[in-house]
C-alpha cells in the first residue's frame, strides 16, 4: 500500500505568507460560492454587496476600521505572547475585563472632563485585562501551569462576571427590569475621526506600531524571540525566563483589555455581555495569519474587519450573517494548507506492514 | 425544598452529566493520542444542528442521531487533516474549527429556527426498574443517550486501558517516535482518535436537540464544549474520574435554573463560573504535585509528528 507523506522542499516556494493568505482568501470565497448557491443566492451579488458595505466608500471604510480595532488589538495581544511561544487564548475574557474596568471608571467619573475620563477609562481597561491575565501568568511562570487552558477557562469567568454585574449591581434602574447597564456618559466616549470612525483607530495603530518596533528592534524584543525559540539558549544568555513569561502574559492581557476599553468607549452605548463578540477568538486567527508578527496584524485585522462588516450587510438580502463567520475560518484553513504546501511537497511512499492486528485495523 | 424538586435536580444532574461526559470522553480519547482539539464547541454545534435537521426531514430520531455522529466525526477529521497530516498548530486549528462549526451550524439551521422538532429520543422504559421511587426517575427514565454515555465510558476504559489498540493510542500520545518505531501508524491512530472525538461530540450535540431542548437555536451549545475541554483536565485523563467530574459539573448546570426554587440566595451566574474556576484549581494542583511525580497529561499532547524529522 502507498501512503501520501509530506516531504520538505529543497527550496521554500516564493511569495511567503501574503501568498498563503491570498490562497486562503480564494479558497474561502470559492467554498462560499457553493454555500450561497446551495441556499439559493447569487454569489456575485452577495460578494459585491459585502465589498460595497465594507470598502466601497469612506463611510464603509470608517465602519470597517472601527471593527478592525478590536480585531487588531486582540491579534496583537495573541502575537505578543506568541512571539515568546506562549498562547494567550484568553483575549476574549480580557477584552471583557478591560471593558469592566473602563465601565467602572465611567460610573464614578461622570462629572470629569472628557479627555480625563476617557484616558482614565482606557488605563483602567489595560489594568483590567492585565489583572485577568495575571493569574495564568504567575501560574505559568512560577509552577509551569499550561497557560492555554487557564486563559481559556477565564474567558467564561469574565463573561459571567459581566452578566453578574449587569443583572445586579450595575443594572440600570430605568431599564424596566431588563438586565442592562446604564448608558455611558457622553464625556466617556472617544471623539470621532471621520464618518463613523473613532479616534481608537489611531490609538490602535500607534499601539500596534509600538509593539511591532519593540519586538523587532529592541533588546527586550530580541530576548523575547530568543526565549520563544529556545528556553535553554535564553537561560545560557542570562535571560530570566520567569520574569519574561510574567511580563509578556500580563502585557498581552493588558493589550486585550485596552481593546475592550476602546470598543466600549468608541463603539458601544453601554457594557453588555456581547461586547466582545468573539473578537478574542478571531484575534487568535488574525495573529496566526500574521505569523505572530505584530507588523502583519494590522493588515490581517483590516481584512477580517471588512469580512465581518460585509457579512453583517448581507443580512438584508436574506443571507445568514454566519457566512462571514464561515469565511473567516476558511481563510485560515486555506492559508495554513497553502503555507504547509509551500514548505513541503506531497510524496507517495510505500507503507510499512503493521505487526499488531488490533492496531492494523486502525491504520 | 420538596421531594419532587430534589428528584428533578438529581435527574437533571445525570442528564447534563451525560451530555458533558459524551463530549469530554471524546476529547479525552483525542488527547490520549496526543492531539488537543479545542473545536469541541463547534463539533457539538454541528452535531446539534445535524440531529435536528435530519429529524425534521426523516422523522426518525435514530437516523438523526447517526447522522449527527457521522457529521461530528467528519468535521473532527478536518482538525485531523490539518494537525495530523499537515502538522498545523493544534490550538489555532481547533479554535478555527469552533468558529467554523458554529458558523456552519447557524447557516445550516437558519430555516429551522423556531420549528417544532421532527422527532425526539424518548426516555427508555426499564419496566419495574423505572417505577422504583427516587432511583427510577433519576437513573431509569433517562434518554437513551445517557445509557450510551455510560457504555461509551466503559468502552473507552476497556479499550484504552486493556487492549493493544489502546496501548498503541496511548503510545502515540506519550511519544510518537516510539509508537512509530514499534510499528504503529501514528497518523492512523491519531486520525482515528480525532474522528472518535468528533463522533462523540456530535452525539453530545444531538443530545441537546433531540432530547434536552428539542428545538434549534443559534448558540444552543452555550459554552458546554468548553466545559467538556475542562473536564478532561479535571478528570486527569481517566474515564472514571472524568465521569465523576461530569456529574459534578452537571450538578452546577442543573442547579443554575433551580437555585431560586430551593430558596438559596446565591447568584446562579456566579455558580456557573464554578466549573471553570475548579478546573484552573485542579490544573494548578496537578502542576504542583507533578514536581515529584509524572503529570497525568499525555507527554506528546499538542506536538505534531513528522516522520522524516524523527
Amino acid at each position: 500500500m502507498r501512503w501520501p507523506v509530506l516531504a520538505r522542499r529543497d527550496r521554500v516556494l516564493r511569495g511567503g505568507q501574503p501568498l498563503a493568505f491570498g490562497v486562503g482568501l480564494v479558497v474561502a470565497l470559492v467554498v462560499g460560492v457553493f454555500l450561497l448557491v446551495g441556499s439559493g443566492h447569487d454569489p456575485l451579488r452577495v460578494y459585491a454587496r459585502m465589498f460595497d458595505a465594507s470598502l466601497g466608500d469612506p463611510r464603509a471604510w470608517s465602519v470597517t476600521l472601527n471593527r478592525a480595532v478590536p480585531l487588531g488589538l486582540a491579534g496583537l495581544a495573541v502575537a505578543v505572547a506568541g512571539s515568546m511561544g506562549l498562547w494567550n487564548i484568553g483575549a476574549e475574557g480580557q477584552i471583557m475585563a478591560g471593558a469592566i474596568g473602563a465601565a467602572w471608571v465611567a460610573r464614578i467619573g461622570g462629572g470629569w472632563p472628557g479627555p480625563v475620563l476617557v484616558t482614565a477609562m482606557l488605563a483602567a481597561a489595560v489594568v483590567g485585562g492585565g489583572l485577568l491575565a495575571l493569574g495564568p501568568a504567575i501560574a505559568r511562570a512560577r509552577i509551569g501551569v499550561n497557560e492555554i487552558i487557564t486563559t481559556l477557562m477565564l474567558n467564561e469567568v469574565a463573561i459571567r462576571l459581566v452578566q453578574w454585574l449587569i443583572h445586579g449591581r450595575w443594572k440600570d434602574p430605568g431599564s424596566h427590569n431588563f438586565p442592562l447597564a446604564p448608558m455611558l456618559p457622553d464625556n466617556g466616549r472617544l471623539p470621532t475621526l471621520f464618518e463613523r470612525a473613532h479616534v481608537g483607530v489611531v490609538l490602535a495603530g500607534i499601539v500596534i506600531a509600538l509593539f511591532g518596533l519593540a519586538v523587532s528592534r529592541t533588546a527586550w524584543g530580541y530576548e523575547l524571540r530568543v526565549a520563544g525559540s529556545s528556553g535553554a539558549t535564553a537561560r545560557y544568555a542570562g535571560i530570566s525566563l520567569k520574569r519574561k513569561i510574567l511580563t509578556v502574559l500580563v502585557l498581552s492581557g493588558g493589550v486585550a483589555g485596552f481593546a475592550g476599553g476602546v470598543e466600549l468607549s468608541g463603539n458601544a452605548d453601554r457594557i453588555t455581555e456581547g461586547l466582545s463578540n468573539g473578537f478574542g477568538f478571531a484575534g487568535i486567527i488574525v495573529a496566526a495569519l500574521a505569523l505572530m508578527r505584530p507588523s502583519g496584524v494590522a493588515a490581517v485585522a483590516l481584512l477580517f474587519g471588512a469580512v465581518q462588516i460585509g457579512g453583517q450587510s448581507i443580512q438584508t438580502m436574506g443571507v445568514s450573517s454566519s457566512v462571514s463567520t464561515i469565511l473567516q475560518a476558511l481563510i485560515l484553513f486555506g492559508a495554513i494548507a497553502a503555507g504547509v504546501l509551500g514548505r513541503y511537497r506531497i510524496q507517495m511512499v510505500a507503507g510499512e506492514t503493521v505487526e499488531t492486528p488490533s492496531a492494523g485495523a486502525e491504520s | 425544598m420538596t421531594e419532587a424538586s430534589f428528584i428533578g435536580l438529581l435527574e437533571a444532574t445525570v442528564s447534563f452529566g451525560a451530555l458533558l461526559y459524551l463530549a469530554a470522553l471524546g476529547e479525552m480519547i483525542t488527547e490520549k493520542a496526543g492531539i488537543l482539539n479545542l473545536g469541541v464547541e463547534g463539533m457539538m454545534a454541528i452535531g446539534a444542528v445535524t440531529g435536528f435537521v435530519v429529524a425534521l426531514q426523516t422523522g426518525n430520531p435514530w437516523v438523526a442521531l447517526v447522522a449527527a455522529i457521522a457529521a461530528g466525526a467528519l468535521i473532527g477529521l478536518l482538525h485531523g487533516l490539518f494537525t495530523v497530516v499537515l502538522g498545523a498548530e493544534q490550538v489555532v486549528s481547533g479554535l478555527s474549527l469552533t468558529i467554523l462549526g458554529i458558523g456552519l451550524a447557524a447557516y445550516i439551521g437558519k430555516g429551522s429556527v423556531g420549528q417544532p422538532a421532527g422527532a425526539e429520543l424518548v426516555p427508555v422504559d426499564w419496566g419495574p426498574l423505572s417505577d422504583i421511587p427516587w432511583v427510577g426517575p433519576v437513573l431509569f427514565q433517562q434518554s437513551p443517550l445517557v445509557y450510551m454515555a455510560v457504555l461509551a465510558g466503559l468502552a473507552a476504559w476497556f479499550v484504552l486501558g486493556r487492549t493493544r489498540l489502546g496501548l498503541a493510542v496511548r503510545a502515540a500520545g506519550e511519544s510518537a517516535p516510539t509508537a512509530d518505531a514499534a510499528g504503529h501508524s501514528v497518523a492512523g491512530l491519531r486520525l482515528g482518535a480525532v474522528a472518535t472525538g468528533g463522533a462523540l461530540a456530535g452525539a453530545s450535540g444531538a443530545y441537546l436537540t433531540l432530547s434536552i431542548t428539542p428545538q434549534w437555536a443559534e448558540g444552543v451549545v452555550a459554552g458546554r464544549g468548553w466545559i467538556a475541554v475542562a473536564l478532561v483536565i479535571f478528570g486527569a485523563w481517566r474515564p472514571g474520574r472524568v465521569a465523576l467530574g461530569a456529574l459534578l459539573f452537571g450538578l452546577t448546570l442543573a442547579l443554575k435554573t433551580r437555585l431560586q426554587t430551593f430558596g438559596v440566595d446565591f447568584s446562579p451566574i456566579l455558580l456557573s463560573m464554578l466549573p471553570y474556576l475548579l478546573t484552573v484549581g485542579v490544573l494548578v494542583a496537578i502542576s504542583i504535585r507533578s514536581r515529584n511525580r509524572p503529570s497525568p497529561a499525555p507527554a506528546a499532547l499538542g506536538i505534531a509528528y513528522r516522520r522524516e524529522e524523527r
